[in-house]
């Protein structure tokens, strides 16, 4: 699995399909992990379905970065926000390739 | 010498910052904490933190503000400061006063400089928290601001500076 994660509208998605034209995609994985919590999943539940999910075949998760910012003032928005850089962090374990995209341009991390 | 590890929130910072200060042969590891406890949401934090760091033998340092006077002479030590985000709001917001960014930056930069001159090694872990393109009240502009500046300055003035990105650690 290769995991490809930035700030909105750089270009990651565009990035993934030049590098990956052959990959199966998980896109916008921090709406997925926020559609989740809303139907009471925790953090270990959704990260399970995900990896359940990639588990078969070439995949790539592509997910914004939403933790670079001020702390929320929504409680809901805070627990988002950590979970999705927890799923984040454990999935870039998992991946055996790992790209920030800023501006277009991939940097390989991983 | 100084290390900047930067990243954003839930990013994987604390716990790089902990392998890196674990890899040293100072003699004594603390734990600068610069949080404070305000409700039970802080205190998760501080106790997941704690629960991070068991076993590998920090001496915790509870220290708000004024962060020259954690330790009062030379020593063969390594500090690791969590969090630069937290220490400079303590500053600015101190005493029911607002103190100015620039006093704010320029306290904070000379006890940094004043601690880094009695340890071994100082890293220091700093927020990323300038990147959700939100407008802001005056306060919290002139905090960013600060906080932006201290940023720089330390980045300037340390040996390596790492952002950490989901986990993994980028150079820069």
């Amino acid at each position: 699995m290769i995991l490809i994660v930035g700030g909105s509208y750089q270009g990651k998605t565009e990035f993934a399909r030049n590098e990956f034209p052959e990959a199966k995609y998980f896109n916008q994985l921090h709406l997925f992990v926020k559609k989740r919590i809303s139907e009471g999943k925790n953090n270990s539940e959704i990260l399970a379905e995900i990896r359940e999910v990639v588990n078969d075949g070439e995949w790539v998760i592509i997910s914004d970065e939403i933790g670079n910012g001020i702390v929320p003032l929504d409680e809901n928005d805070r627990t988002w926000r950590e979970i999705c850089g927890r799923i984040m962090i454990e999935l870039a374990k998992d991946a055996t390739e790992v790209y920030r995209v800023v501006c277009g341009i991939g940097q390989r991390i991983k | 010498m100084i290390t900047l590890i930067y990243g954003g929130s839930s990013s994987g910072k604390s716990a790089y910052a902990e392998d890196y200060v674990c890899q040293s042969n100072c003699k004594n590891r603390y734990y600068l904490a610069t949080m404070q406890a305000q409700d039970d949401e802080s205190l998760e934090r501080i106790e997941r933190h704690r629960s991070l760091r068991a076993g590998k033998e920090f001496i915790t340092l509870e220290q708000p503000y004024d962060i020259a006077n954690t330790i009062k002479t030379s020593e063969d030590c390594i500090i690791l400061l969590e969090c630069m985000s937290n220490l400079v709001a303590n500053e600015m917001f101190r005493d029911g006063k607002v103190n100015s960014e620039s006093y704010t930056v320029d306290k904070i930069i000379k006890d940094i400089k004043t601690l880094d001159e009695k340890v071994s090694q100082l890293v220091i872990v700093s927020n990323d928290v300038f990147e959700d393109g939100l407008e802001y009240d005056d306060y919290t502009k002139e905090y960013l601001r600060a906080l932006g500046k201290i940023n720089a300055e330390i980045a300037r003035m340390a040996d390596k500076s790492v952002e950490v990105v989901v986990g993994i650690g980028v150079e820069r």
